[in-house]
């Protein structure tokens, strides 16, 4: 088992089509543009690139400057920076437990979101239970069902069984993921049934075969919905807004919101967006080819 | 054919009931977690829009009074109107905007990560967290109204002008999103044999005719994948409205998705505030059903 390699696998598997970079294409390609037409590309992604990082930089350099008001008459050139805004955001720990709400909701639903569409996903590839076909179906039909009209009735649950700002009421409606599990069963439907044959035939019960040889083979699939999921909790606005509304209940999304309509100066709430996006940039320097890898899976295989 | 014990020989119908019972068992959880809060909430909010409910005072059916009202209030004319101008601006753009990026970094060259990573990063982004920054940039002391006026063109706040205001959203949406739709398209390119666009090369033909009779039909696909989830998306256009403008100046960006938000959350008004959802439901349902007949035909 231990010499099973990404690439037995199977070409299904999406993980086994990396997007951003494919091996094997990157010399200098016949087509390169050249002359004209290669300045021109320079310049189109030259004003791309600072469109796109443009707003990054105006954040953190207005976060820095020593302002009071609600918007800035001053220069985008950092000089006189101060970290007040940061001081100012950060006193009386209310972004910390912000942070820590964030933490709780994307851990804590990453764990559950994973373990669950595995175990389902698992089943929608290698078991016959009557059914099978009906339920897998009816769940890749509620990705068709806008989520504006399961919002109010899911809240009305909620708040009915006392829910509302419970960190429960929070995550486990969250955790019935369709597309986590779809992404679950297509991978898993790549592992080979002679292997898992292999195993029932040593005696290993359903249990020891799901968790000792199906979950170890979904490692890197597992590693990139997760974080795709992690992700998605992390942004998450409208679930928490509505769920999670007492100030110790909410998230940074949320609460830098809450902010901003409480009038505080925009630089005050733009400290509070740098500290509340910093993680994940961070993560995202170092795991870059998971992220895209998850929005390329989610993209095609959703 | 679940494994090969089942396959090969005609399984014993313990073994089956075995397999059916260990498979039951391993989906359970998860349809548990289905009925409960995506089966039940979607037929509920079917039920709610044909009556009044609130949660103290239980639910009173009211047949079609929802959509009677419905259709009598203009403000809901008005937000459709205003989704509708918001898709015709923001998704043809972004999807452009996606594929003309996908080209320029398709192919490898030095800093060609680079630009990569920096397309995506929007991607990352909570729109929620940005929209501070972009409520400054678009702002009578922003960068854009700056830029513009420098050039000569108008000048003042983009987010209090009632025709800029929608603009400004739909800018917001295609920089937050194009990486993600770039990657799509980054991948469906990187799966176009490379021996057809040589070979067309050999032929003579320069870098627009090889796009135009190779590239785009090959493309053709993701268009339609890409308009399908941007359309279903920019209908349901919140959390920038939200934070940006709160719906206004004066309703110029009430989006169906904030109007149902504020019935809802605002005046508690859950049937009605279920009656825009299911017009909202009806409207992604039809616009997906034509793009798959467009979609059926472009492929035969």
């Amino acid at each position: 088992m231990s010499t099973l390699t990404q690439t037995d696998l199977g070409p299904t598997t999406p993980a086994d089509q990396p997007a951003a970079a494919p091996p094997g294409r990157t010399g200098r390609s016949p087509f390169a543009p050249q002359g004209v037409g290669r300045v021109l590309t320079g310049i189109l992604l030259t004003v791309g690139a600072l469109a796109t990082l443009f707003p990054f930089y105006a954040m953190v350099v207005l976060s820095l400057k020593p302002n009071g008001g609600l918007f800035f008459p001053g220069s985008l050139v950092p000089n006189d920076l101060t970290l007040d805004n940061y001081a100012r955001v950060l006193q009386g720990n209310q972004v910390i437990r912000w942070a820590l709400n964030t933490l709780l909701y994307s851990g804590i639903s990453v764990v559950f979101v994973l373990l669950l569409s595995s175990m389902a996903g698992y089943a929608f590839a290698k078991k016959r239970f009557p059914g099978k076909n009906v339920i897998f179906w009816s769940f890749l039909g509620m990705l068709m069902v806008p989520y504006h009209i399961t919002l109010i009735p899911l809240f009305v649950i909620v708040a009915k069984a006392d829910g509302v700002n419970t960190y429960w009421g929070l995550i486990v409606p969250t955790l019935a993921n369709a597309q986590a599990t779809f992404l679950m069963r297509q991978f898993i439907r790549g592992i080979p049934d002679e292997l898992l044959d292999a195993a029932r035939v040593d005696g290993a019960s359903e249990f020891r075969i799901f968790a000792q040889i199906v979950l170890p083979l979904c490692k890197p699939i597992l590693a990139t919905l997760g974080l795709f999921v992690f992700l998605w909790h992390w942004n998450d606005f409208l679930w928490p807004l509505v769920v999670a509304q007492s100030p110790e209940m909410q998230m940074l999304t949320t609460g830098i919101a809450g902010l901003m309509q409480d009038k505080v100066p925009m630089s005050v709430a733009m400290a509070g967006s740098v500290v509340a996006l910093a993680p994940i940039f961070v993560a995202y320097l170092f795991a870059q080819r998971h992220f895209t890898e998850g929005a390329t899976m989610s993209g095609l295989k959703g | 054919m679940a494994s090969l014990l089942a396959a090969g020989r005609p399984a014993s119908r313990r073994l089956r009931r075995r397999e059916a019972l260990v498979g039951a068992a391993f989906v359970l959880p998860m349809l548990v977690l289905f009925l409960l809060f995506r089966f039940a909430p979607f037929l509920g909010g079917l039920g709610l829009a044909f009556g009044k409910y609130t949660l103290g005072g239980g639910f009173r059916w009211k047949g079609l009074d929802n959509f009677e009202r419905l259709a009598h209030d203009g403000l809901f004319w008005h937000s459709l109107k205003v989704t509708l101008i918001y898709t015709v601006v923001s998704v043809p753009v972004l999807v452009a905007v996606a594929v003309g990026m996908a080209l320029l970094v398709r192919r490898s060259f030095r800093g060609v990560r680079f630009f990569r990573a920096a397309f995506f990063l929007p991607v990352i982004t909570s729109l929620v967290l940005a929209g501070v920054v972009f409520i400054w940039i678009f702002s009578a002391d922003g960068a854009v109204p700056r830029l513009l006026g420098s050039i000569g063109l108008s000048e003042g706040s983009w987010l209090t002008n009632d025709v800029l205001a929608i603009v400004a959203i739909a800018a917001v949406a295609i920089w937050g999103r194009f990486g993600f739709d770039m990657l799509i398209v980054l991948a469906r390119l990187q799966d176009i044999p490379r021996e057809l666009e040589e070979a067309a090369m050999m032929d003579g033909a320069g870098a627009w005719q090889r796009f135009r009779h190779i590239t785009l039909p090959q493309l053709r696909p993701v268009f339609f994948f890409l308009g399908v989830i941007e359309v279903i998306g920019s209908f349901q256009v919140f959390d920038a409205v939200y934070i940006m403008t709160g719906g206004g100046p004066v309703k110029a960006t009430y989006t169906l998705g904030y109007m149902l938000y504020d019935q809802a959350f605002k005046f508690f008004d859950f049937g009605y505030a279920s009656a825009v959802a299911l017009a909202l439901f009806a409207l992604v349902l039809v616009i997906s059903l034509v793009q798959r007949l467009i979609l059926d035909r472009g492929s035969d």
